[in-house]
């Protein structure tokens, strides 16, 4: 590459990337860094920090609250991610079709997402109350008697989990609509030329087609149902009984309930190694994938 | 007479308060005071500062879920507001950790001001190791509320000082009516309600010295069996998922529960909501009586620059003949305050009619067995609490379980 | 045209680089033939085949069938919110439930005017999250390209670096965030409310993924026309990113607007504060009266709906001037 070439390229970073990074150094990654930092202390955010090495780690790995937090979140995830991505695969291709109204169902379908996780989890505290919920009062009215929900260990977490992707769907449908707008039409005219039937183009034209949104949708879900905080500690506070605990939660009390700040730091950092340990594996194996496709 | 009192007080504080050069902001940070009582903590900085020329006090308020993480965080920035409130058991970690000022000099220094204005059960919760670090600021307690209406229809006599938990089954088991859902009687399955129930029948969670653990004594799951009892075998304390999300106060005052154990800090909003006859009454006991005894105190930060301003200002807002006149007009807490006149205010409400109740629950009050790691504790205590409730486990097993934990803390 | 497209297709975070599987390379040279005459590429999501279709077909029937179900349960529980703040108390708590509030009113809204400045709430809210989505969207849009398109040394590791922000819970950053502005001297600002919600690796992802799908073509003949990246990015590439950076917006907003912790923490003063703490304060500590909180919450989402409303309007008006005719 020519010197004015690479003149012409740093400029180009200093004024595209900069201004960006600037801010993210600064609001971002300076805190978590700190955090970083703090995981190796003990603090109780009153008086003064005392350095005490990987002590915080050693606990957290063998402490049973972090890893019934873990599991609990585990458990959410899988029922989360997969109903989520699913339904609003299946949704952004029937919002997809030029069909009338469309318009209108896909506001109505995003509703949820703007509304604020206190809004929406008082909501569904309410919808899922056992006795004057409207969930009950649907399944009674097929002849099914309701389970206590949120008063529930054994059914609280899909309650949380209802809720979430309640919420949720219309953000996933969203960003496959956007996915679906950029696949070239002339694929779908060739394939009909050849004969392939919906079904057909579906797998070998729009599936491929999406993956990059799918692995978009996937990697910030995942990321972000890791970190599933807000409706729990709304609807449940992590109860009854600790069904619902999870690991944002458990990192939360320590932090400002417990006055552990170095330890709350230090299961965040536990967190952020089984995500970014689990972001590293989904894109190896949607590399795979790319390559055995091609 | 109001304005004479207020002019005799004006002229006091001048005398006492030295002049200021410059005016001295004080910041004081309140969970209390909102959303409820805003205007009554106004009207008390506005006399504060007639009072107080050269200080003036500005607020900030937070609802009690989010207040804790607030103060903890400005604290951690050196930033902690000159004055703010702490409930008891926070209070203990607070001045533990050395986050409060000790206020012991300035009170000494403070001639013409005798802290004998205060309850002084209630003004020693505040004190650590002989220092004072902090200033009570109002108390409240726990009784027993009851419709009077629901125990005329079914004939039963109203509670007395001398029921026990034998009297109160039966007749909660004469006022629970399920067809009408309404419920004889009402006490949470939680970690405060059973501290103060296992002391009703002589248990305790920790030995005096705080060193051994008793939570798990016989009579403790003696305790925790009745409190279970009540819902699922005698059937007159209705369940979560009976109550369905509404809480037990709401359902008091939509005539469901007939006897209620809750807080004081109730009686405004059932004096003005409860569309019937009602009361309140000791709490029934098994082999003795015991009340809840909650405070919430004010404390000076220890990296306060202006440390005196700061400590009239709570002084003002804890003792003051106005800020008691207002906190008691408007049932915003009871203000702890030694002085019978100015409680009078209090007792002379016509509704309920047994006030006095409030204050003879004093005498048999137990304070929460607080340690370092005192919020660890409840939440743990409150988990096994939650499993036995839930038939998880035994008492005995959620008791023994509960052992282990707080051992781990202590 | 300079080249055949080749889209790059890839779901890879450190090579942006990749190709359609070979089978279907004949439509792509179809479909750059398409483009090169003004196609409709970008304007049309639906098969031609359907468009052509007269009248309501099955699967029209179908669709239809499932979206209504779907759109009823999706609006029920805002219907209920909006049901129950016109209730009175005692008429909240009933089964079976009741959908239209009897008697109706108004008194739970009046109450929620009456508890807080709610005006100034709003204000604060409309003013934060309205700034700090239009630095979001230009930020992340720059920032996005730069790693979509520009090759320098490191670029693999910083990216990771600003997806590592996403990683970590934002219950242990507040307190060092909150150290770092009461250095800058900027507790209960406006700056501190707005700049940290300015900024944000997922916005970057979203738009790197997008210029990474976008075809390079169109540049590359601005390239040979002597344009450099800043020239390209500001005349050619954020226009044709219009859709997603609309998409950005409505995520920005709504993350801004529903902040609840860091708004909390950093403003002391009532005249900061934004609706969502206005909301949590309706919340008492011994009784939640519902019927005022859900005219809250009523409140605090129409404003947001509204923008999404019309932010909808504005990416399909996107999708038909992409800038390719």
């Amino acid at each position: 590459m020519s010197p004015a070439a690479d003149r012409s390229k740093y400029l180009a970073l200093a004024v595209l990337l900069l201004p960006s990074l600037a801010g993210m150094v600064v609001f971002l990654m300076a805190p978590v860094l700190s955090s970083l930092v703090l995981s190796f202390s003990e603090w109780d955010l009153i008086g003064e920090i005392s350095w005490v090495g990987i002590d915080n780690y050693v606990t957290a790995l063998a402490d049973p609250a972090v890893l019934g937090a873990l599991r609990n979140t585990l458990t959410f995830i899988l029922g989360y991610l997969p109903s989520v991505v699913i339904i609003a695969l299946g949704l952004a291709l029937l919002l997809n079709r030029r069909i009338r109204g469309r318009v209108v169902f896909r506001a109505i379908y995003f509703v949820p997402v703007v509304t604020s996780w206190v809004a929406v989890s008082l909501i569904w505290k309410w919808l899922l109350n056992p006795q004057y919920g409207l969930v009950n009062f649907a399944l009674g009215a097929v002849g099914i008697k309701g389970p206590g929900w949120l008063f529930d260990p054994a059914w609280a977490m899909t309650g949380v989990i209802l809720t979430s992707v309640w919420k949720d769907i219309g953000f996933v449908t969203v960003i496959y609509l956007a996915g679906l707008q950029d696949i070239p039409e002339p694929l779908y005219e060739a394939a009909a030329l050849d004969g392939a039937t919906p079904w057909q183009r579906f797998w070998s034209i729009t599936f491929p087609m999406l993956a990059p949104t799918t692995f978009f949708v996937t990697t910030i879900s995942l990321i972000s149902s890791f970190q599933v905080f807000d409706q729990v500690w709304i609807m449940t506070q992590g109860g009854p009984a600790g069904a619902t605990s999870v690991m944002v939660e458990l990192i939360y009390k320590n932090a400002f309930s417990y006055y552990k700040m170095g330890y709350a730091s230090a299961i965040s950092w536990v967190l952020f190694a089984l995500i970014f340990a689990v972001t590293i594996a989904q894109n190896l194996l949607q590399k795979k994938l790319d390559r055995s496709d091609g | 007479m109001l304005r004479r009192t207020f002019t005799g007080l004006l002229l006091a504080s001048a005398l006492i308060t030295p002049a200021l050069a410059e005016d001295v902001t004080i910041k004081y940070m309140t969970f209390s005071a909102a959303p409820n009582y805003l205007k009554e903590l106004d009207a008390t900085i506005a006399a504060f500062e007639a009072e107080h020329p050269g200080i003036k006090v500005t607020y900030e308020t937070a609802a009690w879920d989010a207040y804790f993480t607030k103060l903890q965080t400005v604290v951690a920035a050196k930033q902690a507001p000159d004055a703010f409130e702490l409930n008891f058991e926070n209070f203990v970690t607070y001045a533990e950790k050395g986050a409060l000022a000790d206020l012991t000099p300035l009170i000494a220094a403070d001639t013409g001001f005798s802290t004998s204005v205060y309850n002084p059960t209630a003004l020693a919760a505040f004190a650590e190791d002989g220092k004072q670090y902090g200033l009570v600021e109002s108390f409240s307690n726990v009784v027993l509320f009851y419709n009077k209406d629901l125990f005329d229809a079914a004939g039963v006599a109203y509670p007395t000082a001398d029921w026990t938990w034998t009297e109160e089954l039966a007749a909660a088991q004469k006022l629970t009516n399920a067809g009408a859902g309404v419920w004889g009687d009402f006490a949470p399955i939680q970690f405060w309600e059973f501290y103060k129930t296992i002391a009703q029948n002589g248990g305790s969670i920790l030995s005096p010295d705080k060193k051994t653990v008793t939570i798990d004594s016989p009579q403790n799951i003696e305790t925790l069996t009745w409190m279970i009892d009540k819902v699922s075998t005698y059937k007159v304390t209705p369940s979560d998922v009976e109550m369905a999300g509404q809480s037990s106060e709401d359902l008091f005052k939509a005539g469901k529960i007939a006897m209620l154990r809750t807080g004081i800090w109730l009686l405004g909003d059932f004096t003005e909501n409860a569309k019937f006859n009602w009361d309140i009454a000791l709490e029934p006991g098994k082999t003795s009586k015991a009340h809840h005894f909650f405070a919430n105190g004010v404390a000076v930060s220890a990296n306060s620059a202006h440390p005196a301003e700061a400590y009239q200002w709570i002084k003002f807002l804890t003792s003051s003949k106005a800020a008691v006149d207002l906190r008691i007009a408007a049932g915003w807490e009871l203000p702890a305050v030694s002085d019978a006149a100015a409680v009078q205010g209090y007792l002379d409400q016509p509704v309920p009619e047994s006030r006095e109740v409030v204050f003879q629950a004093l005498d048999t009050a137990v304070v929460p067995p607080v340690i370092g790691n005192w919020n660890q504790l409840t939440d743990a205590v409150g988990k096994e609490l939650e499993a036995a409730k839930l038939g998880q486990k035994t008492p005995e097993q959620a008791l023994k379980d509960a052992k282990a934990a707080i051992e781990g803390l202590l | 045209m300079a080249e055949p497209a080749n889209p790059t297709v890839t779901t890879d975070l450190t090579t942006p680089t990749g190709s359609f599987p070979r089978k279907r390379e004949p439509l792509l040279a179809e479909r750059a033939a398409d483009t090169a005459n003004g196609g409709s590429r970008f304007r049309g999501n639906d098969s031609v085949l359907e468009r052509k279709r007269r009248g309501v077909t099955l699967p029209d029937l179908a669709t239809y069938a499932i979206l209504i179900a779907g759109a009823v349960v999706m609006l029920l529980p805002f219907a209920w919110m909006v049901s129950t703040s016109l209730k009175t108390a005692g008429a909240t708590f009933v089964t079976p439930p009741n959908w239209l509030p009897d008697p109706a009113t108004s008194d739970n809204y009046a109450k929620v005017f009456d508890s807080a400045p709610v005006g100034q709430f709003l204000f604060n809210s409309i003013f934060v999250s309205v700034t700090s989505t239009v630095l979001m969207v230009l930020f992340c849009a720059m920032s996005g390209y730069a790693f979509a398109r520009i090759e320098f040394r490191g670029r693999t590791v910083l990216f990771y670096a600003y997806l590592a922000t996403l990683m970590i819970p934002q219950q242990v950053t507040l307190t060092p965030l909150f150290i770092i502005m009461n250095w800058l001297g900027w507790t209960n600002s406006y700056q501190a409310l707005i700049l940290p919600s300015s900024f944000g690796a997922f916005g970057t992802f979203l738009l790197r993924q997008f210029f990474l799908r976008l075809p390079k073509e169109i540049e590359e003949a601005a390239f040979i026309d002597g344009a450099g990246y800043i020239r390209i990015f500001f005349t050619i590439a954020i226009h044709l990113a219009r859709p997603a950076l609309a998409t950005l917006a409505v995520f920005a907003f709504m993350a801004s607007w529903n902040s609840f912790l860091w708004p909390l923490i950093i403003t002391t003063d009532q005249s900061m504060m934004t609706l969502p703490l206005g909301l949590s304060a309706l919340q008492g500590r011994w009784t939640t009266d519902w019927n005022v909180l859900m005219a809250g919450a009523v409140i605090a989402t129409l404003p947001i709906i509204a923008v999404y409303v019309f932010a909808q309007r504005f990416i399909i008006k996107g999708l038909s001037h992409t800038g390719l005719k």
